[in-house]
């Protein structure tokens, strides 16, 4: 029987996994000799899986599935370098966006269909590496830079189709979007307008550190409205808003990366609500100064209770309780940024040393699962289950 | 690393090493007196393995069993010795991970090694259909696991009904692991292998387009090395305090040679590091970095030259944890003065998401 007609919901592990060995015919996935053992010996259980974008000391990029014991269990290999993964709601398939300002997504469908598809960016367009499908599934919102007008965009995708669709776009009232999250009822796209100002042209730089001007905005998916707009305070106009997530009371937690002076150590953690003045956490004065005031992901625990932020730069991710805002803790991870929950109350860390940790408490010492060599674990790593 | 960028900054005004001018003295001095040495010594160590295991099994014994200890340790000593570089020949075809399958805190070796002899798989009997099983089932760790007790003594060959089955994969990983030995070593001496391609930087280079970025991944590796030797060969086994140490999850505990592979880890960090002589092309104002770094890693040999193995049961006598533990202080020192300063003066990047997020 061929292995797409066997693989039906619910999304087992083994029927993922044998998804993944039919695409691996295609020479875009390769399995590790640790997988198919792995799977025998835990046949039947939905054990939960991640993804996250790498690059290898062999100079190529790709995605890497792995599983909470920190195996790698296929890989897929990019064009380029990643960033963010966007999850449909029904968990049957994954978008990896390129780092912008790349212009390529790849759509990957293990229960449907072994192509993988990709999407490009529209001319004029390019991807800024985070998107996320709507409630239903049917349709993808990605965040563009419409780099002419220097105006940031979210392209709308129809992903019903054996192949995506872009159908439209609106306005991310602001300049360079990057990450983006939909409400908990589905009709309002929350968009992280980090400020900054780029072109294709000169990919990395930044063209308007003096007059940025972040934003955090609520927008209507149906209508493409703005429904509230909000900004820090005028001394933080600097702090470029870019990672979000979601916390169990639907409360929009930003980390940004602040681009003044580094003599300054101004908050870095926002917390966003649709019809209320934001606020910001306190990051203890013992760990401010460590921080280069860059925070690289923002994840919420499956509860929704504990939020975490890494600081790569810092080789800190620290911990805060969702409903206070209080700080918990923080680990010392070198070069840890990508972060996902794991089990109920915990998180999996990523590294650029490779290494996958499970954080279990705030101040205990993260264990360190796996280290595949060969590899850096990219910005932000997503359960896929 | 707001040190090392300030310092970059200024390495950038002043004078900074010409790797414009493509610098490959500290790589072909790596390669040479150092990999390539290394991975052959490892090579005929292993070679050793197979013969040793016959002979335990065939004429069990004190002089058979002392023989496979020793050369056991020292397969494990001089697989310390080059772990570390994990880039090129080690980490192609999954060998480090065939090698010696670590960390593996959550036990996936000994549970996968339960379900071998549970049913009696004879997949793991000879190399070949080995080295196709499960990475944790091939190496030097799983050798551990089945050649060795809890207690650190040698079971095999001791009579009993495994005592055949155990012979034959015990037989079949160290084939395995002489081979992979072999092919690293092999591949590390071939003039047109990885060397090749790390030497020849430049336009029709297609993994390195200039020679900093060939010595940034062999540098960065060696930063990597000091950051598993500390946060997960060492930490987790000292855990947060001395009452909660786990000294069975120091690498090789089971056959005590925990002590041997932390000397041959630090010993070959700095024997690599120190080849490159990157004395050379450092401005006079950062050299005092040079014997910082000696006094450092001189300073962690000898707080291990003072431990007593095995670790697992000595750990915790005669002031051993705050000795493991100044160990591990010691190791993050020469993480930061390579990472922060000795990057910095080099003008080498380093910290993938640190240096390059977004």
């Amino acid at each position: 029987m061929r292995w797409t007609a066997t693989s039906k919901k619910p999304f087992s592990r083994r029927g993922f996994l044998s998804a993944l060995g039919g695409l691996a015919a295609l020479q875009t996935f390769t399995n590790s000799p640790l997988a198919a053992n792995l799977l025998d010996k835990r046949a039947g259980d939905d054990a939960l899986l991640f993804a996250s974008a790498y690059k290898n000391t062999d100079g190529t990029f790709g995605i890497g599935i792995l599983d909470d014991y920190g195996q790698v269990l296929a890989r897929i290999s990019l064009p380029g370098r990643g960033h963010g993964i966007a999850v449909s709601p029904d968990k049957s398939r994954f978008v990896a966006f390129a780092r912008r300002p790349g212009t390529f997504a790849i759509v990957v469908r293990p229960f449907k269909d072994a192509k993988l598809d990709v999407i490009v960016s529209e001319p004029g367009r390019h991807f800024y590496g985070h998107g996320c499908f709507s409630t239903d599934g049917r349709l993808l919102y990605a965040a563009e830079n419409d780099f002419a007008n220097a105006k940031g965009v979210i392209g709308v995708y129809d992903m019903s189709g054996d192949s995506a669709v872009r159908i439209g776009e609106f306005s991310t009232y602001g300049t360079g979007p990057h990450d983006i999250a939909l409400t908990p009822d589905g009709r309002t796209l929350v968009i992280a307008n980090g400020g900054i100002e780029t072109h294709p042209d000169r990919p990395r730089e930044k063209l308007n550190l003096d007059t940025m001007a972040p934003s955090a905005v609520f927008v209507d998916v149906e209508s493409g409205d703005l429904v509230s707009e909000h900004v820090l305070d005028k001394t933080l106009h600097q702090l470029s808003l870019r990672h979000m997530a979601l916390d169990a009371s639907g409360r929009v937690w930003v980390g940004g990366q602040f681009e003044g002076p580094l003599s300054e150590t101004p908050p870095l953690v926002a917390v966003f609500e649709r019809d209320k003045v934001p606020t910001v956490t306190r990051i203890p004065d013992s760990l401010a100064p460590m921080l280069q005031n860059y925070i690289g992901s923002v994840t919420a625990n499956r509860a929704g209770d504990v939020i975490a932020t890494s600081a790569p730069r810092g080789d800190r991710t620290l911990f805060w309780r969702a409903e206070t805002g209080a700080f918990l803790g923080a680990q010392t991870i070198a070069d840890g940024c990508g972060v996902a929950p794991i089990d109920q109350g915990n998180f999996l860390i990523s590294d650029g040393n490779g290494a996958l940790s499970v954080v279990v408490e705030p101040d205990e010492p993260a264990e360190i699962l796996a280290r595949p060599p060969g590899i850096s674990w990219d910005n932000h790593m997503v359960a896929l289950s | 690393m707001m040190r090392f960028l300030v310092l970059a900054a200024i390495a950038a005004s002043f004078s900074v090493p010409a790797w414009a001018v493509e610098v490959k003295a500290p790589l072909e001095r790596i390669i040479s007196d150092y990999i390539v040495p290394a991975s052959a010594q490892f090579a005929n160590t292993a070679a050793g393995l197979p013969d040793a295991v016959m002979s335990v099994c065939e004429t069990p014994g004190e002089g058979t069993v002392a023989s496979l200890e020793k050369v056991y340790a020292q397969t494990v000593f001089d697989f310390s010795r080059i772990h570390f570089l994990r880039f090129g020949p080690l980490i192609e075809n999954d060998r480090l991970s065939r090698l010696a399958f670590l960390p593996d805190p959550r036990g996936i070796g000994q549970r996968q090694i339960r379900k071998v002899f549970a049913s009696r798989d004879a997949g793991v009997l000879s190399p070949d259909s080995l080295g196709s099983k499960s990475v944790a089932l091939q190496g030097l760790t799983a050798f551990q696991l089945i050649a060795f007790d809890k207690n650190g003594s040698i079971v095999l060959g001791a009579p009993g009904e495994n005592k055949d089955f155990t012979c034959g994969y015990a037989a079949a990983i160290a084939q395995n692991v002489a081979a992979i030995a072999e092919s690293v070593a092999r591949d590390w001496a071939n003039p047109d292998g990885y060397r090749a391609l790390l030497l020849s930087a430049g336009p029709d280079n297609e993994r390195f387009r200039t020679t900093k970025e060939a010595v940034e991944t062999v540098f960065n590796g060696l930063v990597t090395g000091l950051i598993v030797a500390r946060d997960q060969n060492i930490l987790p086994a000292l855990g947060s305090s001395e009452a909660k140490a786990k000294p069975r999850r120091f690498p090789f505990a089971r056959s005590g040679n925990s002590i041997l592979f932390l000397k041959g880890e630090l010993s070959g960090l700095r024997e690599a590091l120190f080849n490159m002589n990157l004395q050379d092309l450092t401005p006079e104002d950062f050299q005092w970095i040079f014997g910082s770094l000696s006094f450092e890693f001189a300073n962690g040999e000898n707080l291990l030259e003072q431990l007593k193995p095995p670790l697992r049961e000595t750990l915790g006598e005669d002031g051993s944890y705050a000795k493991v533990s100044l160990l591990a202080i010691t190791i993050k020192s020469i993480r930061d003065t390579l990472a922060l300063e000795l990057a910095g003066a080099l003008a080498l990047s380093g910290g993938f998401n640190a240096l390059d997020g977004d």
